[in-house]
């Protein structure tokens, strides 16, 4: 996708509250935002934080050091889902929030949004040193026109999901066995936005990331309604996938990877293994997801909220964001290796990375994406 | 209960009944108007579009999968009202007339069921239910294949667990109808030369319809409504209406389709009751009007 | 007494600890309109329902019709039930509510409606009712369709309770002369159970009074009011007199008494006028309001006399009831004068009041 595409795909500002209260259902979109974050209860500390963000920013090992250090109150919005984050955001709540931890793809559509301010690369040198090579500025997946939206704060990649103790590595070297009837009710899609749409779509040979035709569409739709012949469930909760593929009754997750099985490794079923496909005509079938850490574009001083950016890319933090209780991630922070123990970098696959990493797909907003999901609503129901 | 009649000038009843009205306009009335109003919008990129138009209607009056899981959840919902009285109906028969001193310790359990966590309690149910579960490791035990009942991730389960989770409001709606019952009158239907059996399809079952009504109403519409169960226990295979408006709102982003879905299960919703407090109506003439008399 | 259709024989009936019935016997004749009196929680309805089949006896045996009734459901008794409530269906019209036992014992369908209807009748109501609902009908009416419902398919023995409690005076005066009526026309055997003995006496051919689950005593109206077994079911009925004596045998079976409020010259009653359950050297005497009369100077002097001041009086209608403060006597003596526009005696006035000899029962204190 080039500038020019995202440019062409985002054809409009941030509604100002003017323009908002003259549609009649202003009040519906308010509604609809949810609990915007109070600026209450934060009257016995010097500045407030509104935050944004996944699972795992949120833990007070992480913030809690820095509300101490910095006088500082982070009041957490947590959001389950990207798309719908970026929703809340663009339908007026940026004005409430400071900052935002999400998907890499949708941080980088925020600047040119306006939802996010852009860095200045050079404010962050420091950090980014401290990067492995492949995260270093100008990171293109967070540029727009040449400036960054945002920092990289957690990746991993998507792939087959393997469990040792009932299949071998090289059976799924390819996306295969999801199709073949010997794998009849043990495959578990994930009911998560786009992610399980993507994996098959490349192994349909179909780019998803780039402008679909209504053949390529045609092709997607043909591979999730096969997929979804061996599918035994379609599973929206991370512990019932994990207990599947470890009791053998999923024998592979699509559309997960290390995000649902790093944990299981840490906790010791290191006989689990998050890998990558080998390409198919030509095709690379994984895929690097990527969560960055953005700032948001209200009319209040950024300084904290840059300094709480420089903080959660802090090796030392970046660790504690890498291991928490509900998933295991990768971290762009090269020199957080060294913290890492033997255990957490094997949970974390490190010796696979960079293989996994050369055989994928960036992720970023597929321009077809709400066509491909309006097929997944109707293959579903037609199941 | 005698009502009387009053006028509409009259600033007693005016101001009593206002603030009410006020209060269901607020928060029922302009929702639903401004669901209305979405729906002649569009979504673009993730965001809402004023564009007043019928792209939204054309997609959801185009599309059949749409009303595939709007008719799935219509039968699903009725499916599990039949399931919900019949099972509800001896528990509340048996804690309105059987179980004597015992019926606290009953109703206090049965309250603190339907008090904790659903989330909690659907998520148990694959404990019970998994390939390697509870009920296939008892099963195993008393001779059946491993693996014997393969049932999550199945309607089948949808269903089961719709019914655990919304069986408990017909036991108290019918527990409160069979309660109100004069122990009398079943004891003049014995006395008319009427067996057990006959006193409950002649008095009881009659009496109790009130209860059976209320029940079975709030079952369905809570079942429309049902999105966990599906979810957790039907494993995503076959989504019902409140998954598919979910999805419309959260994964797409599409709040026009989400709120044009909504309005098309409310109008499913209220035809059905409609539909069936009509039928029940005129096959009993005019004996809802004089009940209506009654104490 | 005509030969018995209910037979019950020292029926015991036991609720945990407590015994709501202490070994009762009692027989109804055939034909026979029994009233089952005594306050409440003196085992009347229990004992009504033993017979009507809604609870078992602790032991004992109860027959109707000659049949012992051990084991056999209400449903399969040959007796109907006027519930104190009524117990009308609510959701069923008259036409049906009358037709409910007729429809469970089968009835061709024509004769259901012409028995329906011949009921109707027969109770003097409305044929226009037959499509109403009970919620619609007046109390009387209810009352009138409760007795239909429990007539219509003939029992041998209709038992009421209380059936009448929750009505107006006017309205039950009018309801029980009609059920006097239907009793006498249709020949079956009624029991009644009621807390109002002046109702039991008014329709009954034979009253059985009980208290604290005992039977107290079993007898024809006249002798409950004028031959009652104890102070207790000579002061059931409203206002009477009862004067403690003392007493001595005399000659000829007769009894001595002796009271130091009442002057008497020959204070013995014949042993037809006494109880024969009395024992010892105590006695009550018993004097029914009407018997006592205003005693003038110059005229003929009854048979016993006391002296008193008027307290207050009442005019009842039909009767003057006069209420006399006796020196020595811990009540007011009532009695009740044939009315009179003109008021014999004032408030406060000094009187004495006597009765005859024929007036007295003698009974255990």
């Amino acid at each position: 996708m080039t500038d020019k595409d995202i440019r062409d795909s985002l054809p409009f500002r941030p509604l100002s509250r003017r323009s908002l209260l003259k549609g009649l259902g202003a009040g519906a979109v308010f509604s609809a935002t949810g609990n915007m974050p109070g600026f209450s209860g934060n009257a016995q500390a010097g500045q407030s934080i509104n935050y944004m963000c996944w699972e795992g920013y949120n833990s007070p090992s992480i913030l809690d050091p820095f509300q101490k250090s910095n006088d500082v109150a982070i009041s957490v919005d947590l959001i389950t889902d990207s798309a719908g984050g970026f929703a809340k955001l663009a339908a007026g709540a940026f004005r409430d929030f400071d900052l935002v931890s999400s998907d890499c793809p949708w941080i980088a559509r925020m600047g040119p949004a306006g939802i996010s301010r852009f860095i200045n690369d050079a404010d962050f040198a420091e950090q980014y040193a401290e990067f492995y090579p492949q995260f270093r500025a100008p990171f293109a997946p967070l540029q727009f026109e040449g400036k960054a939206t945002g920092l990289p704060t957690r990746w991993g990649w998507v792939g087959p999901t393997v469990n040792t103790k009932f299949d071998k590595l090289e059976t799924w070297k390819s996306y295969a066995p999801v199709f073949d009837p010997a794998y009849r009710d043990k495959i578990c899609l994930l009911d998560w936005g786009d992610w399980p749409i993507m994996p098959l779509a490349l192994y349909a040979g179909v780019d998803p990331y780039k402008k679909l035709d209504d053949k390529e569409l045609e092709e997607i739709r043909k591979v999730i309604r096969a997929a979804f012949k061996n599918t035994r469930a379609i599973v929206a909760d991370l512990a019932t996938a994990q207990k599947g593929l470890i009791d053998g009754s999923f024998r592979c997750l699509i559309g997960g990877g290390t995000y649902c099985t790093s944990s299981l490794r840490n906790t010791g079923h290191d006989y689990i293994q998050s890998i990558v496909p080998e390409p198919r005509n030509g095709m690379k079938q994984g895929i690097i997801w990527m969560e960055a850490t953005g700032l948001i574009a209200n009319d209040r001083d950024p300084a904290i909220a840059s300094k709480f950016l420089k903080y959660i890319v802090s090796p030392e933090v970046a660790v504690k964001l890498a291991i928490t209780e509900a998933t295991c991630n990768l971290v762009p922070n090269q020199k957080a290796e060294a913290l890492f123990t033997a255990q957490q970098k094997s949970a974390l696959q490190m010796d696979y990375m960079w293989t996994a990493w050369d055989n994928s797909h960036f992720h970023t907003i597929a321009p077809n994406i709400d066509d491909m999901l309006a097929i997944w609503q109707q293959e579903l129901a037609a199941r | 209960m005698r009502i009387e009649h009053k006028s509409w000038r009259d600033p007693l009843l005016i101001g009593a009944t206002v603030p009410l009205a006020l209060i269901m306009i607020l928060f029922f009335v302009v929702p639903l108007i401004m669901t209305g109003i979405l729906t002649f919008q569009s979504s673009r990129y993730y965001r809402l579009a004023w564009t007043w138009d019928l792209t939204i209607w054309r997609d959801v009056f185009g599309h059949s999968h749409y009303w595939v899981v709007m008719l799935r959840t219509l039968g699903m919902s009725l499916a599990c009202v039949v399931l919900s009285v019949l099972i509800a109906y001896p528990v509340a028969y048996g804690l309105a007339t059987r179980l004597g001193s015992l019926r606290h310790h009953v109703t206090i359990l049965i309250t603190f069921a339907f008090l904790t966590d659903t989330v909690l309690k659907t998520f148990g149910w694959i404990l019970v239910l998994d390939q390697n579960g509870v009920l296939n490791w008892g099963l195993s035990h008393l001779g059946f294949e491993p693996g014997a009942v393969n049932i999550l991730f199945t309607p089948t389960a949808t269903l089961i667990g719709m019914v655990y989770n919304l069986a408990v409001y017909p036991i108290f709606t019918l527990y409160l109808s069979l309660a109100r019952i004069d122990r009398d009158l079943q004891l003049a239907a014995y006395d008319a030369g009427a067996s057990r059996f006959r006193t409950f399809f002649e008095v009881t079952l009659p009496l109790s319809r009130p209860g059976l009504y209320a029940g079975a109403a709030l079952v369905f519409v809570l079942s429309l409504g049902a999105f966990l169960e599906p979810k957790v226990m039907g494993g995503g295979n076959a989504p019902m209406a409140s998954e598919l408006i979910n999805q419309s709102f959260s994964t797409r982003v599409n709040w026009p389709l989400g709120a044009a879905l909504t309005l098309v299960l409310i109008v499913i919703g209220s035809a059905s009751l409609a539909l069936s407090a009509a039928l029940t109506l005129r096959r009993r003439g005019g004996e809802q009007g004089r009940l209506s008399d009654v104490g | 007494m005509p030969s018995a259709i209910i037979e019950a024989s020292r029926i015991i009936k036991d609720y945990g600890s407590f015994r709501a019935l202490h070994s009762v016997s009692l027989e109804v004749g055939t034909g026979e309109f029994v009233a089952l009196v005594g306050p409440s929680g003196c085992g009347k309805t229990t004992l009504l329902k033993i017979i009507a089949g809604f609870e078992e006896p602790t032991s004992g045996e109860l027959k109707i019709a000659g049949s012992n009734m051990d084991g056999v459901p209400a449903a399969k008794r040959p007796v109907r039930m006027v519930f104190q409530r009524l117990a009308l269906f609510p959701h069923k019209t008259v036409r049906d509510n009358i037709g409910f036992p007729l429809k469970l014992a089968k009835t061709e369908k024509v004769e259901a409606d012409r028995r329906v209807r011949a009921m109707l009748d027969l109770m003097h109501l409305n044929p226009s009712y037959l499509g109403r609902y009970p919620a619609q009908l007046s109390g009387g009416e209810q009352q009138r369709v409760a007795l239909a419902r429990a007539l219509v398919s003939r029992p041998g023995v209709l038992l009421l309770d209380e059936p009448m409690s929750a009505l107006d005076v006017k309205l039950k005066k009018s309801l029980q002369a009609e059920l006097k009526n239907l009793h006498r026309n249709l020949g079956t055997s009624f029991v009644l159970v009621t807390h109002d003995l002046e109702e039991a006496m008014m329709l009954a051919d034979r009253i059985c009074v009980m208290r604290s689950g005992r039977v107290l005593q079993v007898g024809t109206p006249s002798e409950i009011y004028y031959r009652p077994v104890d102070t207790f079911v000579a002061s059931f009925i409203g206002d009477t007199n009862l004067f403690p004596v003392s007493i001595a045998n005399g000659q000829g079976g007769s009894v001595a008494f002796s009271s130091p409020i009442i002057a008497c010259d020959s204070a013995i009653a014949p042993k037809a006028q006494c109880s024969p359950t009395i024992e010892g050297d105590r006695a009550s005497l018993l004097v029914r309001p009407e018997a006592m009369r205003f005693v003038e100077a110059g005229n003929a002097q009854p048979f016993a006399t006391l002296n008193g001041k008027v307290e207050e009086f009442f005019i009842k209608g039909a009767s003057i009831q006069f209420r006399i403060r006796v020196d020595g006597h811990p009540v007011p003596v009532v009695m009740d004068l044939p009315g009179t526009p003109n008021i014999p005696a004032a408030v406060g006035a000094d009187v004495t009041i006597g009765f005859d000899r024929s007036d007295v029962f003698l009974l255990q204190e």
